[in-house]
C-alpha cells in the first residue's frame, strides 16, 4: 500500500490489476465514492475535501479501466465492476461502509449492495441513472445536452482527461452498460438505509424519477440540493457533504452499537 | 355587466368553484384557465424569466395585473346578483359559494390609507347595493396581505342574504325529493365599521396578523410598513362599531335562515357543517381521505399540502394523496400543518405546494420553513412547483406547480364517489368541527 500526504493515494491489488483510491481520513463510517460512466474520482475531489472537513472518513475509488486504476482487457461489465468494489473493500480492508454513487456509480453501488451486502451499511445515490422513462441512447444524449448548462465549466477539462485516460471504447462501453442495467428492479432489494440526492436542476434525473427511486427503496429518503445540475458532488460539494453528514448521523449507527447486533437496535 | 367579468379569478371562492367544477367533469385544474396544456412549458419559461426582474418591478406587475382584472367603479351599479348566481350555477358544481369577490378599480389611494379607500368607492358601493337588494357588501381592505393588489383596486366582497333564484332553481333541478343539503358554516368574525344599510367596511383579514395589530399597530406592523417604504408606522382605519362574519370566509346568518325555510318548504334535509376558522376543517378532511383510502385497501401514506388557490381535488385522488389544505403560506398555517402531522400516523411522502401572493406579509413563513415541515415525511418531503429563491414573488409558480403535479406517478384508480353516510362521524372526530341538522 502506498500513501501520500493530506489526501492519501492508496493502491490495492485486486483481481487482475491495481485499484487506486483517494482518502481523506476521519471518523467512521467510511464513505466510499463511486464515479459515473467514463469519468473517474477526479470529479469527486472537491466533495472528498468537503466531507473530510466534516470529519468523516472519505474515500473515492477509480473503477478498473478508469482514472488511475489498472486497465483490464475487455469492455466494462457492471456486474464485474460491482464485484471488484466488494473485493476491494475486503482487500483494504473496509467494513460497514457507506457507498456513495454518482450517476452510473449509483448503479454499481446498488448492484454491490444487493449482491454483497456484508460490508455495506448504507447507500447514498447522487443522481441515480437511468430513468426507465428515458432508457435510450438518443433520449439520454438529449437530456445530457439539456443538463450541460447547469454544470460548472471547469468540470469539462476533467471530463476530457478522464475520457482520454479510459479510451473511447471503454467510455462508450460504460454508457451502454448503464443503459442495459435495470436499477429499478434492484432497488426494492436494498435493505440498508439509502439516501437519494438530486440536484434541483438535474435534467438527467427528473424529480419524478428521483421520487420513484426513493419509493422503491425500502428504507429510502430523498434530498434535493438547490441550484445544482446532475453532478452535485462537483457543483455543490459543501451542501452535499452537509446532507450526507446529516444522513450518517441519523441513519447509520456508530460502530459502538454493533456490539448489540442488528436485532438489539430494533424498536 | 357579465358576471364572469365582474368576479375576481384570483379569489378563494372562484378558485374552489373552478377546482370543484373541473373535478366533477373528471379533469384537473389547469394553471392557465382555458389555454391549452401545451402552452404550459413555454409560458412557464417566460414567467420564470420574469422572476429575474427586480422586486420593485415585480411588485408593480402584480399591482397592474390586479387593476386589469378589476371593474371600473362607475360599472359597480351594473353588477346584478342574479347574473352572478347564474354564472356560479353555470359551473354545475354541487357546492356553491356564499361569497363572491368583485374587484373595483380605484386610483390614487395608497394601500395604507383605508379611510381614503372607503371614501373613493363609497358611491360605487351604494349604487351596487341599490341595484341588488339581496346582497350584503363587505368592503375589505387589507394592506398587509393584499398590499399589491389593492394598489389599483378595491375589494368588494358580496354575500347573499337570501338564496338567489338561480341557486333555488339549481337545487330543485338537481336534488331528488328527500335529498340533503349541507350548509358550510365558517364562524369566523372580524371587527367591522357600518357604512350604511347592508354596507360594511372590514379593515384587515384572516392571516397571521390579529385584528388588534391591524387596528392598533405593533412592532410587526411597523416593520412591514418600513419594509415597504411607507411613511406611517401604524394604520388609521375607521373605528369598528361591531363584529360581522369575516368578509371572505364567514357565513351570513340571514342566508342560513332563508336556506332553512327553503329546505322546509321543499321537503329537503338540511345539515350544517360548522367550524371556527377555515383552517380547522383541513385536518378533518385529511382524516376523511385517509380513512377512505384505508377502506379501499390502498396505501394512505402520501400527503398533498395544498395552498390557498393551489388546490386540485382531481390530482389529489389521481396521485393517491391525502389532501391537507393550508389557507395561506403564513407561519400559523405552517404550524397548523405541523400540529396535524403530530396528531396522525407518519406519512412516507409529503408534497407541499406554495401559493405566491406577491407580498412579504406579516408572519409569512419562508419556503425553507415549509420545506423543513414537509421533510418530516419518512421517505420524501418536497416542495412541488416552488422556486424557493423567488417565493413569494414567483410568477411561474402557478404554471410550474400544475406541470410538476401532473408528473407525479399514478398508483391507484380513481374511486367511486364517497357515500355521505359515514362522513359526519369522521369529520366530527376532530375537535372544533360540528355536523348538525339545521334547526
Amino acid at each position: 500500500m502506498q500513501h501520500s500526504a493530506v489526501t492519501q493515494r492508496i493502491t490495492v491489488p485486486v483481481r487482475d490489476g491495481p485499484v487506486v483510491a483517494w482518502r481523506s481520513p476521519g471518523r467512521e463510517p467510511p464513505v466510499v465514492c463511486v464515479h459515473g460512466a467514463g469519468v473517474s474520482s477526479r470529479e469527486f475531489r472537491p466533495f472528498l475535501g468537503a466531507l473530510g472537513r466534516c470529519g468523516h472518513d472519505a474515500w473515492a475509488v477509480d473503477l478498473p479501466g478508469f482514472g488511475a486504476s489498472g486497465r483490464p482487457s475487455g469492455p466494462p461489465v457492471l456486474r464485474a465492476l460491482a464485484d471488484t468494489v466488494a473485493e476491494w473493500l475486503a482487500a483494504v480492508p473496509l467494513e460497514r461502509v457507506v457507498l456513495l454513487g454518482g450517476s452510473f456509480g449509483c448503479q454499481v453501488a446498488v448492484d454491490a449492495a444487493v449482491r454483497h451486502p456484508d460490508r455495506i451499511a448504507g447507500l447514498v445515490l447522487v443522481g441515480p441513472t437511468v430513468d426507465p422513462a428515458a432508457r435510450g441512447c438518443g433520449r439520454q444524449l438529449l437530456r445530457w445536452l439539456r443538463n450541460s448548462p447547469h454544470e460548472r465549466l471547469s468540470m469539462a477539462p476533467l471530463n476530457l482527461a478522464d475520457y482520454r485516460d479510459a479510451g473511447t471504447r471503454r467510455v462508450i462501453g460504460a454508457f451502454r452498460e448503464s443503459l442495459r442495467d435495470r436499477i429499478e428492479d434492484k432497488l426494492p432489494h436494498v435493505h440498508r438505509p439509502a439516501l437519494v440526492v438530486r440536484g434541483a436542476r438535474d435534467r438527467m434525473v427528473p424529480q419524478e424519477w428521483a421520487e420513484e427511486a426513493t419509493r422503491l427503496l425500502p428504507r429510502g429518503r430523498l434530498a434535493v440540493v438547490p441550484d445544482s445540475g446532475h453532478m452535485v458532488p462537483y457543483r455543490r460539494p459543501r451542501e452535499l457533504a452537509e446532507t450526507v453528514a446529516a444522513f450518517l448521523a441519523r441513519e447509520i449507527a456508530p460502530a459502538a452499537d454493533r456490539a448489540h447486533g442488528p436485532e438489539g437496535r430494533r424498536g | 355587466m357579465k358576471a364572469a367579468r365582474a368576479v375576481a379569478s384570483f379569489d378563494s371562492a372562484t378558485g374552489m368553484l373552478r377546482a370543484l367544477a373541473r373535478f366533477l367533469s373528471g379533469r384537473d385544474v389547469p394553471a392557465l384557465g382555458r389555454a391549452p396544456a401545451a402552452l404550459d412549458a413555454p409560458v412557464s419559461g417566460l414567467l420564470g424569466a420574469a422572476n429575474r426582474l427586480p422586486p420593485a418591478v415585480r411588485d408593480r406587475a402584480y399591482a397592474l395585473s390586479g387593476w386589469a382584472s378589476a371593474i371600473p367603479p362607475r360599472q359597480a351599479g351594473r353588477v346584478r346578483a342574479d347574473a352572478l348566481a347564474s354564472w356560479v350555477t353555470g359551473h354545475y358544481p354541487r357546492r356553491r359559494p356564499q361569497t363572491l369577490l368583485v374587484p373595483v378599480r380605484r386610483h390614487g389611494v395608497a394601500p395604507d390609507d383605508p379611510r381614503g379607500d372607503l371614501a373613493a368607492v363609497r358611491t360605487a358601493g351604494r349604487e351596487l347595493l341599490a341595484a341588488n337588494p339581496d346582497l350584503v357588501l363587505h368592503h375589505m381592505h387589507d394592506p398587509n396581505q393584499d398590499r399589491l393588489m389593492i394598489a389599483e383596486m378595491t375589494y368588494f366582497r358580496l354575500k347573499w342574504s337570501r338564496l338567489p333564484a338561480a341557486y333555488r332553481a339549481f337545487i330543485r333541478d338537481h336534488l331528488a325529493p328527500g335529498g340533503r343539503l349541507v350548509a358550510v358554516d365558517c364562524a369566523l368574525r372580524w371587527p367591522t365599521t357600518t357604512v350604511g344599510d347592508r354596507y360594511l367596511f372590514q379593515f384587515g383579514a384572516l392571516g397571521d396578523a390579529s385584528p388588534e395589530e391591524y387596528h392598533r399597530g405593533g412592532p410587526r406592523v411597523a416593520d412591514l410598513l418600513s419594509r415597504y417604504g411607507s411613511p406611517a408606522r401604524r394604520w388609521d382605519p375607521p373605528a369598528p362599531d361591531g363584529e360581522s362574519p369575516e368578509a371572505e370566509w364567514g357565513l351570513q346568518p340571514a342566508l342560513l335562515d332563508d336556506l332553512t325555510a327553503f329546505a322546509g318548504r321543499h321537503g329537503l334535509g338540511l345539515d350544517v357543517l360548522g367550524f371556527p376558522t377555515p383552517q380547522a376543517l383541513s385536518p378533518a378532511v385529511a382524516d376523511l381521505y385517509r380513512a377512505w383510502y384505508e377502506e379501499r385497501q390502498l396505501p394512505a401514506d402520501r400527503l398533498l399540502v395544498e395552498s390557498f388557490l393551489l388546490l386540485d381535488p382531481w390530482q389529489a385522488l389521481r396521485t393517491g394523496s391525502v389532501p391537507y389544505w393550508a389557507v395561506f403560506g403564513t407561519e400559523s398555517c405552517r404550524a397548523g400543518l405541523a400540529a396535524y402531522l403530530d396528531s396522525t400516523a407518519p406519512y412516507d411522502e409529503i408534497r407541499a405546494l406554495l401559493f405566491n401572493h406577491g407580498t412579504e406579509s406579516i408572519g409569512l413563513a419562508g419556503a425553507e420553513d415549509w420545506r423543513r415541515t414537509a421533510a418530516r415525511a419518512r421517505k420524501l418531503g418536497v416542495l412541488t412547483g416552488v422556486d424557493a429563491a423567488a417565493y413569494p414573488r414567483d410568477f411561474a409558480g402557478l404554471v410550474r406547480t400544475h406541470r410538476e403535479l401532473r408528473k407525479v406517478r399514478t398508483r391507484c384508480p380513481m374511486p367511486q364517489p364517497l357515500d355521505v353516510a359515514g362522513v359526519p362521524d369522521v369529520l366530527t372526530s376532530r375537535q372544533d368541527v360540528v355536523w348538525r341538522p339545521a334547526t
